[in-house]
């Protein structure tokens, strides 16, 4: 651990607050997303905001309903709303729709390099560059959740009854199905690539080994894990979802099977909604059902230290900027804390 | 989470054809002064267009807990969950199922979902049902059968097409069905829309309500498969014990074939009423405050369903009363 989390963890509770900013934007924060030095975050009003230190937000206006999906595609946000709008959005405000599905929600986008992705009820739409038609790929149920691999050569889309993953050859897609009963909601691909996990409706999580489609059922949650997040070398898979984040530990050749996780930031009452890891370091930070947010290291021994202090309205993005130096807390009643990850000097 | 957060959610069933598109159209363009979201099927009728409008895909899920009867809405809860995100909150918001569907699922969802339950909370399912059309419909679709049973309100609509004591026939035969739905008689579904949206008919005290048309157990139908209801009234004190052992034991193994059950019972011993009212195997039961002063403490319960008359309800409730 560096100096700078040590003196980090020597501030009070409300440090962060303290010289950071709030601003209220009534409207749920849904998402958020980093480019550059700026954190982009979409609402609940259909406004895309980008926060920048030291300054105002820069409000666009970009979906006439809820901005249900974002990332980042090289300098823009790509999201998608529930006015059936897919949309490439610069930082300046200027926005360019990709697609229009009119009364069809847009509800997962991804992306990789110049590759643009969205899912609208049961089909994926994928934009290489210089191509004006998307390539579909339908799907049996309405797809719930999108993800590349790090290398961008495999798309996982989670749906009802499990997840299929669409590997690229040729300038071709073909499925590979991975089953497990019930209903899949966001995905992930570990970052070595061998494992792809799923949040799904039901209390649980669900992952599959993908040389040899090896289940991993990971249950016991008291509440849906809304939110996952790699940390570490080892790497660590922590989720929200109980009254603490957990952390499944994904090393060795048989990942969590048979092993127990380890849980840290205890929230007391209060359930964990929301988690991110720190970049570079073995740490989490977990936001909670009343809107407090704590740092731990994924170490039961260490004592976590608390961020933001409870605001009544549950977490629902953190997103820390690209260079580590800057945390966005948003919850869902649209109260954003944009603060210093570390102290002065 | 408070009561006061959760957004009602009227679930809407009927035939194609019954008149679910007219009051849709009502509900979206009339001067009402609120603010609905509705959610409507891939397979719907055209002609509707508006902001607040959804589509959805009628994606019923089974669930992983074991329980037969678990389908849920997945298409739904995901839905839900998006409107919830909303910056301006929702007055109500309207659920329209297909003519072919069974209504438990979305019912289901409201009871198996924690964040659906948390956010949101099942108002009533309302059935519109074709004057014209509904007693050859019942004889030919099972669907439609128990569109009437699930109907906390049922639209009886075009009766300006049918003769008086045809509707009287209609009346009867619905209520054969289910004794205790609030029966509307209307032209292009003309009635007001408080009656329709915003009843809380799913909360626990609306259950005390219940008035049942009690009917003979008259035996008449055609098929063992035929939708009918039972009702049960005993003035003698149930004893709990032997009320939720028989209760539960019954709906863990004929669950599927009670779509709906609800009442009131008096336990020997309580000072309150204890109401609960469910939807196939899942059910929601708590005190209800203490009996009125100079009314009879008398326990009612209703069950409608298929195959009742083989479950020995009437032997299984007489054998909860207390010694």
């Amino acid at each position: 651990m560096n100096a700078d989390l040590e003196k980090l963890q020597e501030s009070n509770k409300t440090e962060l607050e303290r010289r950071g900013s709030i601003f209220n934007i009534g409207a749920p924060a849904t998402e958020a997303v980093t480019i550059r030095d700026q954190i982009a975050v979409g609402f609940g009003d259909g406004t895309v905001r980008f926060f920048q230190s030291g300054s105002d937000p820069k409000t666009v206006k970009a979906h006439k309903g809820v901005v249900l999906s974002m990332t980042n595609y090289e300098d823009y946000v790509l999201t998608g709303g529930d006015d059936g709008r897919f949309l490439k959005i610069s930082s300046d405000g200027n926005i360019e729709e990709i697609f229009n599905f009119g009364s069809k929600w847009v509800d997962c986008v991804a992306s990789h390099k110049d590759t643009k992705v969205c899912s609208s009820g049961k089909t994926v739409y994928i934009w290489t560059k210089n191509k004006d038609k998307p390539q579909t790929l339908a799907h049996q149920s309405t797809v719930a959740g999108l993800a590349f691999d790090n290398k961008g050569k495999r798309l996982a889309v989670s749906r009802y009854g499990g997840v299929t993953v669409w590997k690229l050859n040729n300038n071709k897609w073909t499925a590979s199905n991975f089953t497990w009963k019930g209903s899949h909601g966001t995905v992930t691909f570990s970052p070595d690539t061998k494992y792809i996990v799923t949040a799904m409706q039901e209390n649980q999580i669900h992952g599959w080994r993908i040389n040899d489609k090896a289940d991993l059922a990971m249950r016991g949650y008291p509440s849906k894990i809304k939110s996952f997040t790699w940390v570490g070398d080892t790497p660590y898979l922590v989720t929200s979802g109980s009254s603490d984040a957990v952390c499944w530990p994904f090393d060795g050749k048989e990942g969590p099977m048979g092993r127990k996780p380890i849980v840290v930031a205890n929230g007391g009452k209060e359930l964990a909604t929301f988690v991110k890891a720190l970049n570079g370091e073995k740490a989490v930070f977990t936001g909670f059902t009343d809107g407090s947010v704590l740092l731990a290291e994924i170490d039961e021994s260490k004592k976590p230290i608390m961020i933001r202090s409870s605001t009544g309205a549950e977490v629902s993005t953190i997103a820390i900027s690209s260079d580590n130096s800057q945390i966005l807390i948003g919850d869902m009643k649209g109260s954003i804390l944009l603060s210093s990850l570390w102290a002065d000097n | 989470m408070e009561n006061t957060s959760q957004v009602p959610v009227t679930v809407l069933t009927g035939f194609l054809g019954a008149g679910k598109t007219t009051l849709l159209n009502r509900i979206l363009t009339e001067q009402h002064g609120r603010k609905y979201a509705v959610i409507v099927n891939e397979f719907g009728e055209q002609g509707i267009d508006n902001d607040l409008v959804v589509d959805a895909d009628e994606e019923v899920f089974e669930m992983n807990n074991g329980c037969i009867c678990c389908t849920v809405r997945g298409d739904l809860i995901r839905i839900l969950s998006g409107l919830m995100k909303r910056a301006d909150k929702l007055d109500a918001i309207i659920v329209e199922t297909t003519g072919l569907a069974d209504p438990a699922p979305v019912a289901q969802t409201f009871f198996v979902d924690q964040d659906v339950a948390d956010r949101t909370k099942l108002d009533a399912i309302v059935t519109v049902a074709d004057a014209v059309h509904l007693s050859s419909q019942l004889v030919d679709h099972h669907e439609a059968e128990e569109q009437i049973a699930f109907a906390d309100v049922i639209l009886l609509n075009k009766v300006e097409l049918v003769e008086d004591n045809d509707i009287v026939k209609v009346n009867d035969r619905i209520r054969k069905i289910n004794p205790f739905a609030k029966i509307i008689k209307t032209t292009r579904c003309d009635a007001p829309l408080d009656e329709i949206v915003g009843l809380n008919a799913f909360s626990l005290d609306r259950v005390l309500d219940i008035e049942p048309d009690f009917l003979e157990s008259d035996h008449d139908h055609e098929h063992d498969d035929d939708v009918t209801s039972l009702s049960f009234v005993s003035d003698t004190p149930l004893d709990m014990d032997k009320f939720q052992d028989w209760f539960g034991n019954l709906l863990r193994t004929k669950g599927q074939d009670i779509l709906r059950s609800k009442g009131i019972l008096n336990f020997k011993g309580e000072q309150e009423r204890y109401v609960f009212q469910g939807v196939h195997m899942l059910m929601d039961a708590s005190p209800m405050g203490p009996w009125p002063k100079g009314k009879n403490r008398s326990s009612r319960v209703v069950f409608i369903g298929r195959d009742l008359d083989n479950m020995n309800l009437k032997e299984g409730f007489e054998n909860c009363k207390s010694a």
